[in-house]
């Protein structure tokens, strides 16, 4: 039962990008309304040349405040992992 | 014509680089091409006209991992134990 | 335990090369390919190949974990600080306020590709620094945590 479950998810998975696959070309993305308004107008909102560094941090600010919440909350769960421990503290690595 | 020579090598090398890291017994060794597999790919990203996530790969693939991987290494055993 | 001497010695060489490029990345983050995140990486490589290259405790006894813990916290204060000034403004967070309000970073920039002026792009560069300055701390710390936990045996 647990087999066919799986194989029906892969089964799925794989009709689905060969149906998206099969439409478009390698290498030729599809078009959007907003590629084409970050082109033409995030240079003059934001004062950037660097088109990737103006949508990450001016259009995409949350995305980009989101990311250094991640690495704060991998570096507070590092520090928790390898603590000092105390002499009397008890503790066993499996 | 010349970039596809170029990314043809650089492919090959990928995977040159992918399967020594598997047959290596020497764990250092082996760090050391998933080091090379990492600055391979940081190129093949370069010539895909990605250059941000080139950088980025060659920071943290090559140079982090590498390094995680040589104080692991410092830390337990250098050569790998064969199971028969 | 440390490395051999060749080690040591082509450490101290590359390592202030490594910090020049990153703080450059970081710096032309508006400019150029890279910024924050990126440029961040490199600077961590530097430290972390100084890392590798010497023990534990003589690496703790240069540079303090709690140091590079703080250098994080600094940048993710900042970042936030900086977003959130723009609230007092009159406008809503995330704004570019330094565009329409600041003396500096405003000077106009032309259309198209250009070589590009560093005095541009408002609240963007001091954003790049401070994520740059964030991951930094953060790629340093982690490897150094990881580093403190190992019996170096060999």
């Amino acid at each position: 039962m647990k087999n066919l479950v799986i194989g029906a998810t892969v089964l799925i998975l794989c009709l689905g990008i060969l149906y998206v696959g099969v439409g478009l070309e390698f290498g030729v993305p599809l078009f959007t309304d907003m590629d084409e308004y970050f082109v033409s107008h995030g240079q003059e909102q934001t004062g950037g040349n660097n088109i990737v560094t103006d949508i990450v941090f001016d259009f995409r600010g949350f995305d980009t405040l989101g990311e250094a919440t991640v690495l704060f909350t991998a570096v507070l769960g590092a520090g928790l992992v390898f603590r000092k421990r105390g002499e009397d503290e008890e503790y066993e690595y499996e | 014509m010349i970039e596809l020579v170029v990314q043809g090598a650089v492919l090959t090398g990928l995977v040159i680089a992918a399967v020594l890291i598997i047959h290596f017994r020497d764990l250092l060794s082996a760090a050391v091409a998933f080091g090379i597999f990492s600055f391979l790919l940081s190129l093949e990203f370069y010539i895909l006209q990605a250059p941000d996530v080139a950088i980025a790969e060659a920071g943290i693939g090559a140079g982090l991992t590498t390094a995680i991987f040589v104080m692991a290494i410092r830390g337990t055993q250098r050569m790998e134990e064969v199971e028969e | 335990m440390n490395m051999s001497k060749i080690v040591r010695e082509a450490a101290n060489l590359l390592f202030p090369f490594i910090l020049v490029f990153g703080f450059y990345i970081v710096l032309h983050g508006h400019l150029t390919p890279g910024g924050g995140f990126q440029g961040g990486a490199v600077i961590a490589t530097g430290f972390v190949l100084l890392f590798v290259a010497y023990s534990y405790p003589q690496i703790t006894e240069r540079i303090g974990v709690g140091a590079l813990h703080n250098t994080e916290t600094l940048g993710l204060l900042l970042f936030i600080v900086t977003a959130l000034i723009a609230l007092g403004f009159g406008v809503t967070f995330f704004t570019n306020w330094m565009l329409d309000i600041g003396p500096i970073l405003n000077n106009p920039v032309a259309f198209g590709p250009n070589p590009g002026d560093l005095n541009t792009a408002g609240v963007i560069p001091v954003m790049n620094i401070a994520v740059g300055i964030e991951v930094l701390g953060a790629l340093s710390v982690i490897v150094l945590y990881m580093m403190s936990g190992t019996k170096e045996t060999i």
